[in-house]
C-alpha cells in the first residue's frame, strides 16, 4: 500500500470540495447583489474569483505532480483526471458568477422588474443545489444521483425560456429593454451553470464505471 | 419554430484518433500460440495452474505479476525450456501454429530455433561480438552468408552502429545494456518467428531499458514477442497485450500456484481493468 500517494488522492479529492464551497459562496454572493443591487457586494464577488482562480491553478500544479510522481492508472487515473476536469467546471462557474456580478454593476441604476428577478433567483436555487448535488454524487460515487441532475438542468432550461420570455414583452419599454437584454445574459450565465453541474455528473460516472457518456446529446 | 432537420454529416472526414491497437483489431491477428489448461508443477509441486489464453504475432504480449505467479514459469513453456529442469512437468496443451508444441515428434531443439529466449541478464559467450551472433547459424550449418547474417542480425538489434569496427574483440567489453542487444542479436540470427524476453531490462540502466523497449517496438513488425516484466510501466509502454498472473492458495490449502487473473488489452489493463486483483496490483495496493 503507497500510503503517501493514497494521501495525494484524499488530499485532491478534498481540495476539490473546498474548491466547490468557494464557488458556491460566489454565485449566492452574485445573486443577493443582483436581487439587492448592492455594487460593494459585486466588487467583492469580482475580486473573490482571484481566490477561486488561485484554487484551480493550484489543483492544476498537485495533479501535474501527482500524475509525474506517482504514475496512476486505472480507477486512480480515472480520478485524477476527473478531479481535473471538475476543478476547471468549478472555476468557470466561478466566471459565470462574475459575469453576474458585473451585469449587476451595469444595471443599477434601472429599476428591476421583480417577476423576473423572481425567475432568476429561482435559477440560481436550483443551479446551486445542483452543483451541490454534482459535488455531493461524486464524493460518493453515486451515478443514480449524478444521472438525476439531468431533470434538474430541464427545470432550469424552463426557467431560462420563460425569462426570456418576460424580456422580449418588454421590448416595448425602452427604458426597461437595456435593463431586459442583460438580465437575459444572467439568466444565460445560470443555465450554464446548470449545464456545468450536469458535467460534474458525467465525471462521477466515468470515475465509478470507466464509461463517459454525455448524460443529453448537444442537440438538447 | 418548426423542427429542424438532423444534418446529416459525413463522419468520414472526422479524423479517428487511436493511440493503440484494440482487443479485438490484435485478436484479428494470427494465433501463434495457443494455450488450454496449461499447468506446470515441479517434482509434484504445482507451481501454475489452469492458463488458457492465445498469443497473437506482430504483437508483443507482457506477462505482469508478484513474485511467485509463475510468470517466469509460464514464458518458459512456450520453448520447451522447462523440459530442462529435472521433474517438471507440463500438463494442458500448447499449440504452437496450430501444432502440438509438446507432440512426441516435436524436437525442442527445432522449437527453440524458432522460439528464441532472452534472459535477465546478458549472457554472451566468452568470444568475439561476431562469434557470438555466429554461433547459432554454425551450430545449424548455415555457413552460407554468414558476415550478412551477422550484420543483419546485428542492425535488427540497433548494435551494428556501434560495434561495426570492432567485431573480433570479446562481446565481454560491451556494456551491458549494449551485451542484452546482442543476445538480442543473437537469438535473431537464427530466423526465429518468436522472442521470448523474461524480464530483459531489469539489470540495465534507463537509457539501455529505453533502447530495448524501442527495440520491441521495431521487431514486433517482423517477430512475435512475449515479455515477462516486473516493471509495470514498462508493460505499459511496450505491450499490446498484457496478461496479469497472481497467486492462489492450492485446494488443500497447504502451498500456493500461480493463475493467470486477466489477460486484455494494455490500455485495457491499466485503464479499467475488469479484476478487482489486477486493478490492486496495477495501482499499487497489492498486499
Amino acid at each position: 500500500m503507497r500510503v503517501e500517494y493514497q494521501q495525494s488522492l484524499d488530499m485532491i479529492e478534498a481540495s476539490l470540495q473546498e474548491q466547490g464551497a468557494l464557488v458556491l459562496r460566489a454565485v449566492r454572493g452574485a445573486m443577493n447583489a443582483l436581487e439587492a443591487q448592492d455594487i460593494e457586494l459585486c466588487d467583492e464577488v469580482i475580486a473573490f474569483d482571484d481566490e477561486i482562480d488561485d484554487r484551480y491553478h493550484r489543483m492544476e500544479k498537485s495533479i501535474e505532480e501527482l500524475l509525474a510522481l506517482q504514475a496512476p492508472v486505472a480507477a486512480d487515473l480515472r480520478l485524477v483526471l476527473a478531479v481535473l476536469h471538475n476543478s476547471i467546471h468549478l472555476e468557470r462557474i466561478g466566471d459565470h458568477a462574475v459575469t453576474i456580478a458585473k451585469l449587476t454593476k451595469l444595471t443599477a441604476a434601472f429599476e428591476p422588474r421583480h417577476d423576473l428577478v423572481e425567475g432568476l433567483r429561482e435559477m440560481a436555487d436550483r443551479a446551486e443545489e445542483m452543483v451541490r448535488a454534482a459535488l455531493d454524487a461524486f464524493a460518493t460515487r453515486d451515478v443514480a444521483r449524478a444521472r438525476s441532475l439531468v431533470e434538474l438542468d430541464e427545470l432550469i432550461d424552463r426557467t431560462n425560456r420563460r425569462v426570456v420570455g418576460t424580456v422580449l414583452s418588454m421590448a416595448a419599454s425602452p427604458e426597461q429593454q437595456e435593463w431586459g437584454m442583460r438580465m437575459i445574459i444572467v439568466a444565460r450565465s445560470l443555465e450554464r451553470i446548470g449545464d456545468k453541474a450536469v458535467d460534474i455528473g458525467e465525471q462521477t460516472e466515468f470515475v465509478a464505471t470507466g464509461e463517459f457518456h454525455e448524460f443529453s446529446d448537444a442537440s438538447h | 419554430m418548426t423542427q429542424m432537420e438532423t444534418p446529416s454529416i459525413d463522419s468520414s472526414r472526422i479524423a479517428e484518433i487511436s493511440l493503440s491497437s484494440s482487443r479485438e483489431e490484435i485478436e484479428r491477428r494470427e494465433q501463434v500460440f495457443t494455450v488450454e489448461d496449461l499447468g506446470v508443477a515441479y517434482s509434484g509441486n504445482v507451481a501454475l495452474a489452469g492458463v488458457t489464453m492465445n498469443v497473437y504475432a506482430n504483437t508483443v504480449t507482457a506477462f505482469i505479476g508478484p513474485s511467485g505467479c509463475g510468470k517466469s514459469t509460464y514464458i518458459r513453456c512456450f520453448n520447451r525450456m522447462n523440459d530442462l529442469i529435472v521433474g517438471a512437468a507440463v500438463t494442458g496443451s500448447v499449440r504452437y501454429h496450430a501444432s502440438d508444441l509438446y507432440g512426441r515428434e516435436v524436437d525442442p531443439v527445432e522449437v527453440r530455433r524458432r522460439v528464441g529466449m532472452v534472459f535477465q541478464k546478458p549472457n554472451p559467450f566468452p568470444k568475439s561480438i561476431f562469434d557470438n551472433v555466429a554461433f547459432g547459424p554454425r551450430v545449424l550449418g548455415w555457413k552460407k552468408g554468414l558476415d550478412e547474417r551477422v550484420e543483419q542480425s546485428l542492425r535488427q538489434a540497433a548494435l551494428w552502429d556501434e560495434v561495426k569496427d570492432r567485431l573480433s574483440e570479446s562481446a565481454l567489453g560491451l556494456s551491458g545494456g549494449q551485451q542484452q542487444r546482442l543476445c538480442i542479436a543473437r537469438a535473431l540470427a537464427t530466423e526465429p518467428d518468436v522472442i521470448l524476453m523474461d524480464e530483459p531490462a531489469s539489470a540495465l540502466d534507463p537509457i539501455a531499458t529505453g533502447r530495448i523497449e524501442d527495440l520491441m517496438h521495431d521487431l514486433k513488425r517482423e517477430y512475435t514477442i512475449v515479455v515477462v516484466t516486473h516493471n509495470m510501466q514498462q508493460a505499459a509502454r511496450v505491450a499490446d497485450m498484457t496478461a496479469f498472473f497472481s497467486v492462489d492458495m492450492h485446494e488443500d490449502g497447504r502451498g500456493r500456484h500461480g493463475v493467470l487473473v486477466e489477460y486484455d488489452a494494455t490500455t485495457k489493463i491499466f485503464t479499467q481493468p475488469a479484476d478487482r486483483r489486477t486493478e490492486d496490483y496495477v495501482t499499487g495496493r497489492f498486499g
